[in-house]
């Protein structure tokens, strides 16, 4: 609701702040991350034991705990859309010292996949996944690399699809079940995500 | 048995429980139900069964219908049985001539949502109670004589408390406790919350007490070995484990005049063995002969004879008065009471297994039991808290609560330890009083101070300074190089992941059962539930009490509890332990085998299958017969399933009433 500020700044900063728990929510939210990432999600009593275990979130605005909040409540879309959802490592710490027995790391895994169903992905994800379609790899091997396994008395290619360029279409064929490669191409194709 | 047979005449009454009952069952439709069985004269319903209206309704019905036997459909015996046997005796039936159908707990509660199925089955039960009632017989309990004496197992704060309730009431009571002294976890403490009063200069009164009471036989460094009896009548075998000291009576005993220890502590002072003491968590030496701490009641050292070397030098040094006998063996004695309370108390969960928080790891990781001792006068360091590394007083102090308290891993503790958060902002308050200067940061999720001027005395920490940090510990990492402590956790209320270095770190452990409690238990048969904790025969209603007749629970062996509860527990248990002694005798509900002698061939292997120890083999008119103790027997049908002959009757539970049961719901009623 506009407040007649000639500022776009003023009317952010003083917009509706009121958590309108019985419609801002989604009630089916939460039943469809214990569905997918098969953890009682909605068990969490917000201890921060996960947030205190993250490696992410001393050197980031990630916090894991917040995720695990909006799970609860039901808050779909600032889950979904809050570009911190991309910067959990999948460490599994949280998961290894939740007091709950809960795995807070399956939750934004699972958040992630729906947030993928709905788009919102960050670009660097998509490439990483037209990486992996083109290569098998998302950090493909590089010269630089090469040079210093070569000088390790490696070979310059790796035990991987670099080396067995013929499993490369099994890889595809995965991606392509899940219409990932497509999507990936779409989303990137249409600019801004 | 030799009763005049009549055709069976049952009234049926089928309560609503308000609605707890007919929001969920047709109480109308199972009435007129009812009203169409075999042998039911008379059928009706009402909104509370338990009031006096609804057992005048009873009462009436047998005068008026002559009834033979009565049928209630409602909650659960345990809650009304006796009140409706009660009604039934009062209409001029014997009180056994009473069936409960359970209609609630197991009905209407469990299937709420399915209110035909719930009806169709609530006509079940009570067709079924109907074939029994028909077949019920007079019954007569058995009284039997009570011992005028009781027994408190464990002597911490809450065995002293109910000890010393029932022996100024004028019971003789034994007091048996397994370590050396009296005083249990209580004696460690150096405060107590929130009116910080010295816990040993309150408990110590008590534990003297104890010592010279009249009515008080206590037996320290003594176990139990094995029960027997029932209650009214326990025989309890004690182990007294040797001591290798005599106490000043038991010398007299044996005629060494002026012998026996005297606390003196010469023997203490030759001893070469030296041992980690327990009593200070082995922060401090005692050595193989010993005392925990100056205020042990009794006063009488100890051998460890797993430590001692039998060198000789105390007998030496203890000289004319005799006291030392290092071939001391364990002596059993048999001891006979008609009421025991069970006070074995608790011990610290080992919080070394979350490794996460480095305890056993780091040296300046501590327990906050290990913490009340470094604060303790008496305790290894006189009162100046230090840290274990290096000796420093520490200047930042970081307490941990739920330190495997509320955890559902598998590895803590699912329940709340209760008292945690109250020493721990005692504890806070002591560092800040003793090392000026020195900041004390609490980790918690919640601050649980509910009891009386709990809350006031939280609102005082804070106000004295204490930082508090609303995030469970993630992790604690040592620096190698200065010992210190970097505890991680989140400040859930910033929302920021924080890294605190402190000095040293005080875990508030989860408790659990003291270690042996699963045995106790089991000798005393008494259950438990899942987390280990003794069972209450009621959690609101008989808390102090089991499903065992005469066995009370008093403190923390029924569950965590501060010591104003444990106190207050353990005064109720001695309360609830001294009726059946003042009563001087307990009806046995009379659930007793009979044997039919008739048919019995004295073969004798419903003996040894008997739990309770209540059949024999006697001889009868020249024969073999097996012979039931009544006061012994609970009824519970091992020897009559059993028997191969069918010799064994089992009063109330007859095998006729139980195959009209069966036959009753598989025949849906059909004659």
């Amino acid at each position: 609701m506009a407040k007649g500020y000639n500022d776009p700044a003023m009317e952010e900063k003083f917009q509706d702040r009121y958590f309108h728990a019985t419609t801002e929510t989604n009630p089916e939210f939460i039943k469809e991350i214990e569905r997918l990432g098969r953890t009682h999600a909605h068990m969490c009593f917000q201890c921060g034991t996960c947030t205190g275990s993250c490696p992410s979130a001393p050197r980031s605005s990630y916090r894991i705990r917040k995720f695990m909040r909006r799970a609860v409540l039901g808050l779909e879309k600032e889950a979904l859309t809050d570009p911190d959802l991309w910067l959990c490592t999948t460490c599994y710490s949280c998961a290894d010292r939740c007091p709950r027995d809960i795995a807070p790391t399956d939750v934004i895994m699972a958040m992630r996949n729906l947030a993928f169903k709905e788009d919102i992905v960050p670009r660097n994800f998509l490439k990483t996944i037209q990486l992996i379609y083109k290569t098998g790899h998302g950090v493909p091997n590089n010269d630089a690399n090469r040079a210093a396994r070569l000088k390790l008395g490696l070979e310059a290619e790796p035990e991987t699809t670099h080396k067995y360029p013929e499993f490369i279409p099994g890889i595809q064929k995965i991606l392509d079940h899940y219409d990932m490669k497509e999507t990936a191409d779409r989303i990137l194709s249409e600019g801004e995500q | 048995m030799a009763e005049e047979i009549k055709q069976p005449r049952i009234g049926v009454f089928v309560c609503h429980c308000g609605t707890n009952i007919a929001g969920t069952i047709d109480v109308e439709a199972v009435k007129d139900y009812a009203a169409t069985l075999p042998n039911v004269a008379v059928a009706d319903h009402y909104q509370y069964m338990c009031s006096t209206p609804g057992q005048q309704m009873i009462q009436d019905a047998i005068k008026e219908h002559d009834l033979t036997g009565v049928v209630v459909a409602a909650c659960t015996p345990r809650l009304h049985e006796p009140t409706f046997r009660t009604a039934t005796k009062e209409g001029g039936l014997n009180p056994f001539r009473f069936e409960m159908a359970n209609i609630r707990d197991q009905n209407s509660w469990v299937h709420m949502h399915d209110a035909e199925g719930a009806t169709e089955k609530a006509k079940d039960a009570v067709r079924i109670a109907v074939a029994k009632a028909s077949l019920l017989e007079d019954l007569y309990p058995k009284s039997v004589p009570v011992e005028h004496a009781a027994m408190v197992v464990g002597a911490g704060v809450g065995g002293i408390q109910a000890a010393l309730d029932l022996a100024n009431a004028g019971i003789k009571t034994y007091l048996i406790e397994k370590s050396p002294t009296v005083g249990g976890r209580m004696s460690q403490l150096d405060k107590t919350f929130p009116t910080l009063d010295c816990s040993q200069c309150i408990l110590t009164p008590k534990m003297v007490d104890v010592g010279r009471h009249p009515n008080i036989e206590l037996h320290t460094y003594t176990e139990v070995e094995a029960v027997d009896g029932y209650i009214g009548n326990f025989e309890i075998t004690l182990r007294k484990k040797a001591r290798g000291v005599m106490s000043q009576d038991e010398a007299t005993a044996k005629g060494i005049v002026g012998g026996g220890c005297n606390g003196c502590g010469d023997c203490e002072a030759v001893c070469p063995v030296i041992k980690p003491n327990p009593f200070e968590l082995g922060m401090a030496p005692r050595k193989a002969i010993y005392i925990y701490h100056p205020q042990v009641v009794p006063l009488v050292y100890t051998v460890d004879f797993d430590s001692c070397v039998k060198c000789g030098l105390c007998v030496e040094a203890c000289g004319d008065k005799k006291a030392i006998d290092l071939e001391m063996e364990d002596t059993f004695e048999t001891v006979k009471v008609g009421s025991v309370i069970l006070a074995t108390g608790y011990e610290i969960f080992p919080v070394e297994k979350k490794r996460e928080w480095g305890y056993k790891q780091f040296d300046n990781v501590i327990t906050s039991l290990e913490f009340e001792r470094l604060i303790c006068a008496s305790g290894p360091t006189g009162g100046h808290l230090v840290r274990p590394s290096d000796g420093e007083t520490p200047m930042k102090v970081a307490f941990l609560l739920c330190a495997g308290s509320r955890d559902n891993t598998g590895v803590g503790k699912p329940y709340c330890s209760r008292f945690c958060c109250m020493y721990s902002l005692k504890h806070a308050h002591q560092v800040m009083e003793k090392i000026p200067g020195c900041q004390p940061y609490i980790f918690y999720m919640d601050i649980r101070s509910f009891g009386k001027m709990y809350e006031e005395f939280y609102y005082r920490i804070q106000n004295e300074g204490a930082k508090f940090i609303r995030g469970r510990v993630a992790n604690i990492l040592e620096d190698p190089k200065t010992k210190n402590l970097h505890v991680y956790a989140e400040d859930t209320l910033l929302g920021r992941p924080v890294d605190i270095e402190v000095d040293m770190a005080v875990l508030a452990a989860a408790i659990q059962p003291a270690a042996d409690t699963d045995h106790v238990r089991h000798l005393f048969g008494v259950s438990c539930s899942q987390d280990g904790w003794l069972l209450e025969a009621h959690p609101k209603l008989n808390p102090c009490g089991t499903t065992t007749a005469g066995i009370f629970l008093a403190g923390v062996c029924q569950g965590p509890k501060d010591i104003p509860d444990t106190v207050a527990q353990a005064e109720g248990a001695a309360s609830a332990a001294s009726i059946p002694i003042h009563m001087g005798k307990v009806d046995l509900e009379p659930y007793f085998a009979q044997c039919i002698e008739e048919k019995c061939a004295g073969c004798g292997m419903c003996v040894n299958q008997c739990p309770y120890s209540a059949l024999d083999l006697i001889e009868k008119d020249g024969r073999t017969v097996m012979h039931v103790t009544e006061a012994k027997c609970k009824g519970c049908g091992t020897c009559g399933g059993f028997c191969p002959g069918g010799a064994i009757y089992m009063q109330h539970f007859t095998t006729p009433q139980i195959v009209a049961q069966i036959d009753a719901f598989l025949l849906g009623g059909e004659e």
